[in-house]
């Protein structure tokens, strides 16, 4: 099949900004963070933790509509996104029968607040207990959506998202199904925290992506749904998810290769399946998580594939925070709303941009000239990275 | 100062899964990281921890880790000094 | 797909370890016993071979058999040119994931082994390992089998993003582990096991099986209780 046949039919989202797509959009508009304060115990000792946290009210509001689910965040954020990628989607999502709806999810740790409160015995409902195994939380929220295609499940760590993209559209090129929603799910949890923080990787007051004076990530919880289907079910000009590529380091688990030669090599792979040359793309939107070696090692790999006319690129992990097993997904739904809007994303968070970064980095929104190619990157622990190609086409 | 290298020692043995490394093997005044015991970053990080859990002590600073770690006995050193 | 062959399988599980040049061999009784029990931390390398790679020792249960599996292959990964390894693609499939880990995790949050809280580490493991860069896919399933992956790994080799997969399906939780939380019966798997199968184009080596339909596992077991050994 042609490369350009899988397109984006619609978009959803809860995340740190609030729920919805709109808000996100705001979020951007305005180059605005939604990281948080909170204080939590790690250890023996209480810390402050800046993160895209969830609010409060909306976590009640969705618990509210759904009482089965109330104590599985994973469930009621993945469902209230696909509820609303649905929404946009509803004319064409009536005429696929619900055996030829699929899903992919997207999920580093799925329902693991419910293996914290396990593990201290605190009191947990069966169902938020089923949801640890994200196969499950997969097949739940198929049949609450009732898609009796072919379900999948995606767990490798941070490129989870753009690789569940790709699994989507490989389901709907194999001919098993006609329309796929991929969503991504992760949660701030004791045990993701605690996790980061034992490995000294979190900025205590908020991330900075690509900024000379950063010194870690901010973690960020939320959901995200995109919706794919066969290109000729959309009227043009539609966004296509084009090329992708992934590979691995294999450098060191949790640090990425020094040169950056990973990450170039999934990019070159993504372009070479878009069948695009690099001075093509108009927008990157980085991995950029605000860690030393991260963006230090985004930025070699940057150059390396464009030399030195590296194309306007943003990191947008200041806005709503490392979403893990939601980044792609999420970060993907925010370049299709780039592409709609005509804006380019900026930099939340950052003061002043590290020399070492390419001076193509946006630190403000922009007005696109041309927006037809965007680039989407991630990279995960254990030295994966991920690559995928949106392609907007013309009127 | 030698009961407390010893006891680091045995720790950093049993926290590092060396399996055939005795006390006798590792050479107090040597570097911590980056020589013949092929420890890592993370296994760095993991001593961070084990300090906090065992000792009370929290490293925050990458430069406090760094002369710490210059040797067995400088880590000796800085336990005593600072444990609680 | 007829193009693709199966160029070496490799298998732990309980009913022995070995690949499909080799078959089975049993485990040592006194293992066997810890294995039947679901106690997997007496699974060593020192039972393929002599030389310790350092890293085994610090990795958790599932990059233990992932690791175990690929080495019984019997492939000699570092003969290959740069080239090949970086079209050599790795993937895995797999129902409890990390979740051995995970819960020893919570039990005792240390960095060592919060790096293995993840299903895909095995994938970063091998890679660093051998120094393969090809693509790579991780996926968790309700079936203990690893149904997907090798659908996945041969449109790799159709579309050539690839020239080999080393495919991988893994399987296990230590009892003890489960126990210590009253784990939900419905999250532990069915049976433990570790299986490795390259994949790759139709070439002349006499070791080359056809591609067969079905599940990892139980491709991989099958080739594995019957060996054809060369003459």
């Amino acid at each position: 099949m042609n490369k350009t046949d899988i397109a984006i039919a619609g978009c959803g989202a809860v995340t740190a900004t609030g729920l919805g797509m709109e808000l996100l959009q705001r979020a951007v508009a305005a180059n605005a963070s939604a990281l948080q304060q909170r204080e939590w115990v790690i250890g023996k000792t209480s810390q402050t933790v800046v993160a895209g946290f969830i609010a409060d009210e909306i976590v009640g509001q969705l618990r509210a509509a759904d009482a089965v689910h109330a104590d599985s965040r994973a469930f009621l954020f993945a469902a209230a996104a696909l509820q609303e990628a649905a929404f946009q989607t509803k004319n064409i999502l009536n005429s696929v029968p619900a055996t030829r709806r699929g899903l992919v999810l997207s999920t580093t740790k799925a329902n693991i607040e419910a293996l914290d409160k396990l593990v201290r015995k605190q009191p947990v409902s069966a169902v938020a207990q089923r949801q640890i195994q994200p196969a499950f939380l997969a097949a739940d929220l198929a049949a609450a959506f009732d898609f009796r295609g072919p379900v999948q499940c995606v767990s490798a760590a941070c490129i989870s998202g753009l690789s569940a993209l790709q699994q989507g559209a490989a389901l709907i090129r194999r001919g098993l199904a006609d329309l796929v929603f991929v969503a991504g799910v992760d949660l701030i949890s004791q045990f993701v925290l605690s996790g980061f923080n034992s490995l000294k990787s979190l900025d205590p007051d908020g991330c900075r992506p690509f900024d000379k004076s950063r010194i870690g990530l901010s973690l960020g919880e939320g959901a995200a749904a995109i919706i794919l289907v066969k290109r000729e079910r959309l009227s043009s000009p539609a966004i296509l998810l084009s090329g992708c590529g992934t590979s691995n380091d294999a450098n060191h688990l949790t640090g990425p290769s020094r040169d950056g030669s990973g990450l170039a090599l999934a990019i070159q792979r993504a372009l070479a399946k878009a069948q695009i040359a690099p001075d093509k793309i108009d927008y990157i939107n980085a991995h950029g998580t605000g860690t030393p070696y991260n963006d230090a090692m985004e930025s070699l790999a940057l150059r390396a594939v464009f030399g030195d006319r590296v194309p306007p690129f943003s990191s947008s992990k200041g806005i709503f925070g490392h979403t893990l097993g939601t980044a792609g997904v999420l970060e993907t739904a925010l370049c299709v709303a780039a592409m709609q809007n005509n804006l380019l994303p900026g930099t939340p968070r950052l003061r002043e941009r590290d020399p070492v970064a390419p001076d193509s980095l946006l630190a403000e929104p922009r007005t696109a000239a041309k927006l037809d190619y965007i680039l989407k990157i991630n990279c995960g622990f254990g030295g994966t990275n991920a690559a995928q190609v949106l392609e907007r086409e013309l009127p | 100062m030698e009961p407390l290298i010893e006891e680091l020692k045995a720790k950093i043995i049993a926290g590092f899964n060396l399996e055939g490394v005795t006390p006798a093997d590792i050479n107090s005044d040597e570097p911590i990281f980056g020589t013949g015991l092929e420890l890592d970053s993370i296994d760095a990080l993991e001593l961070v921890a084990i300090l906090e859990s065992d000792y009370g002590i929290v490293i925050t600073e990458r430069s406090v880790a760094d002369k710490a770690f210059a040797s067995l006995r400088a880590l000796a050193e800085f336990v005593a000094a600072n444990r609680t | 797909m007829k193009n693709f062959t199966i160029h070496a399988a490799g298998y732990l599980g309980p009913e022995g370890f070995g690949n499909d040049q080799t078959g089975l061999r049993n485990w040592p009784p006194l293992l066997k016993e810890d294995l039947a029990r679901g106690e997997f931390d007496g699974l060593h390398w020192s039972l393929l071979s002599d030389s310790d790679p350092s890293r085994f020792l610090r990795m958790n249960l599932m990059c233990r058999l992932g690791f175990l599996a690929a080495e019984l292959l019997a492939v000699n990964f570092d003969a290959l040119p740069n080239a090949r390894r970086d079209k050599l693609g790795v993937c895995v499939e797999s129902f409890t994931g990390s979740l051995d880990t995970d819960i020893r995790f919570e039990q005792t949050p240390r960095p060592s082994i919060f790096a293995y809280t993840l299903p895909s580490t095995v994938i970063g493991e091998i890679c660093i390992r051998h120094r393969l860069k090809g693509p790579v896919l991780s996926l968790i399933s309700p079936n203990s089998n690893g149904e997907s992956i090798l659908t996945e790994a041969a449109e790799w080799l159709r579309d050539g993003d690839a020239e080999m997969v080393l495919c991988l399906g893994i399987e296990a939780i230590n009892r003890s582990t489960a126990n210590s939380i009253s784990l939900p019966e419905d999250l532990s798997p069915r049976g433990w096991h570790g299986a490795a199968l390259l994949l790759g184009r139709s070439g002349n080596s006499p070791r080359e099986k056809p591609l067969a339909n079905g599940a990892l596992s139980e491709v991989c077991r099958n080739l594995c209780l019957a060996p054809e050994r060369a003459c």
